[in-house]
């Protein structure tokens, strides 16, 4: 194991280590969780009445989109992240940015530690009970399972390049917040964490589909499904990736030049 | 002393005011973008409900008496309570500001109110109220004398109800300090429930939310009486009249507590 692997393994795991801590949390953000799931279900099944099936999805498909878009909202910060502005703000981003790491390598081990914490406490959990309760769908082959991972992994290395992307926002703006606040309403409708993106009207699905917005969250929950666009699927998530991670070098450059930081 | 209250009620929201006005644009993009959540979700809904023939019987327009109603008061009240919201109260207790409030020979409670207004989230309100206007002109039936004169006392009912809730939310962060997640659950979680029609929910969580909560009562059966809906479910027809009483009996409950918690107050000693 090369020594920035070694380095960025130790990061990841005391990041796990500092959000297990907090187990009563873990709790009620778990029941509150599964109310939620239960109300949003009740109405998509409501919507689907007596239909077997709306777009190629069953009642069985809509709870279980609903379970993983409740398990995976954590694990990829469908609501927001601001560590990075905050350090900025703080002027702890001067410290930061003496570490031998790029500052990207830093954050995206962090995150993938907290992000790794979300699916094994909350993520896991919801599907476990949703699986006992309400019978979600499981995928029955290695293949699909090691798709659905691989998904996964690039839906959490894509959203936290967007989410690096809003927080740099703050080396420029007094009110990196209100931006934020803005990016996180227009993720949270463009991933399908709101509503599946497959029942939403033809062109607005087409419009949705030139951005990187589905490939956060929605592509993973279709191919957890079960889609026969699997490997489309998860080159576009690639493609998104990289890109989106390129562009986050290129702004985090310009950003680190303009930086003055005013003693302290 | 009452005229004396409300006096000092209005002194400290102008004090509020002028506050959230110093940063206009700042203001401005707060109250867009809080509004813009609830825009986002409403639209989201519609967007869906377009491939489908309707909600459990509701059409759009009906959904969106529930709909608009809930969020008009809900937004109200959130505003109006944000000092009780248990985020903003867990503050009070932890920075001191609760003890401060004590010892001033001041009505407690006004001043809670009076310590935050959230300005931001007025945008809210009106989105709720246009969705609400919408439904009200789509719905012709809803356009009766009487059904007109009970329309402010279900929002007076539905607002008690919320507001009971976060008086209870507060209540209870004077035992564990911090802000608890778990109330959300009945606070957004019930709004969010009242919404949409209850007859598209589950028997227990239906039962529990009518009966254990009065979350049917404040909403749905209303909506019943105003639509001119027959009730599912076959309960007795004075159901809808209850939503007054249920909100009194609500924050009556809150009040209660309320005092519980405040006479075992011992401050974090900050």
């Amino acid at each position: 194991m090369t020594v920035a692997m070694r380095l960025f393994w130790e990061i990841t795991k005391r990041a796990l280590a500092r959000h297990l801590t907090y187990r009563v949390a873990t709790i009620t953000g778990l029941i509150t969780n599964l109310f939620f799931g239960v109300l949003r279900a009740s109405v998509l099944l409501a919507l689907l009445g007596n239909s077997n099936s709306a777009n190629g999805w069953n009642a069985q498909d809509i709870v279980t989109y609903v379970a993983l878009t409740q398990a995976l909202m954590m694990v990829v910060s469908i609501f927001g992240w601001s560590e990075l502005m905050n350090t900025v703000y703080r002027g702890e981003i001067a410290a930061e940015l003496l570490r031998p790491t790029s500052l990207y390598t830093f954050w995206l081990a962090q995150d993938v530690g907290r992000g790794l914490t979300a699916l094994l406490t909350r993520g896991i959990s919801i599907m476990l009970v949703c699986w006992l309760f309400f019978a979600i769908r499981v995928p029955n082959n290695f293949w699909q399972w090691l798709a659905v991972l691989l998904s996964l992994g690039l839906a959490m290395c894509l959203s936290f390049a967007f989410r690096f992307i809003v927080n740099l926002a703050a080396f420029w703006s007094p009110d990196a917040k209100g931006i934020a606040r803005f990016a996180f309403i227009v993720l949270g409708f463009a991933s399908g964490f709101l509503m599946p993106l497959r029942f939403f009207p033809d062109w607005l699905q087409q419009i949705l589909a030139l951005t990187p917005f589905p490939h956060m969250m929605n592509s993973t929950i279709e191919i957890y499904i079960g889609s026969n666009k699997t490997l489309e699927l998860l080159a576009l998530q690639l493609f998104w990736a990289i890109v989106l991670t390129l562009i986050a070098q290129l702004i985090l450059a310009r950003a680190t030049k303009r930086l003055v930081i005013l003693g302290g | 002393m009452l005229l004396e209250n409300l006096r000092l009620y209005r002194f400290l929201l102008l004090a509020q005011l002028r506050s959230a006005l110093q940063y206009r644009l700042s203001f401005g993009l707060d109250v867009l973008s809080t509004s813009l959540v609830t825009v986002t979700e409403f639209a989201a809904f519609v967007l869906v409900f377009s491939r489908f023939e309707g909600l459990g019987g509701w059409t759009l327009v009906e959904i969106m008496f529930l709909y608009g109603l809930v969020e008009f008061t809900f937004g109200l009240t959130d505003m109006v309570f944000d000092g009780f919201d248990s985020p903003t109260f867990s503050q009070h207790i932890r920075k001191g500001t609760l003890d401060q409030f004590l010892l001033r020979p001041v009505n407690l409670m006004i001043q809670i109110f009076g310590s935050s207004l959230s300005f931001r989230r007025i945008g809210r309100v009106l989105f709720g109220a246009s969705i609400f206007a919408y439904a009200l002109l789509h719905n012709p039936q809803v356009w009766q004398l009487e059904k007109m004169l009970y329309l402010p006392l279900v929002i007076f009912g539905m607002a008690l109800y919320f507001g009971a809730l976060f008086l209870i939310g507060a209540s209870i962060t004077i035992f564990t300090v911090d802000s608890t997640d778990a109330m959300n659950l009945l606070t957004y979680g019930g709004k969010d429930m009242m919404s949409y029609p209850m007859s598209i929910y589950t028997d227990w969580l239906r039962v529990m939310f009518t009966f254990l909560f009065p979350v049917a009562l404040v909403n749905y059966y209303p909506a019943l009486f105003f639509l001119e809906k027959p009730d599912p479910f076959g309960f007795p027809s004075f159901m809808p009249f209850l939503a007054p009483l249920a909100g009194i009996a609500m924050f009556l409950l809150a009040l209660r507590f309320w005092k519980f918690g405040l006479i075992r107050y011992q401050g974090v000693g900050s």
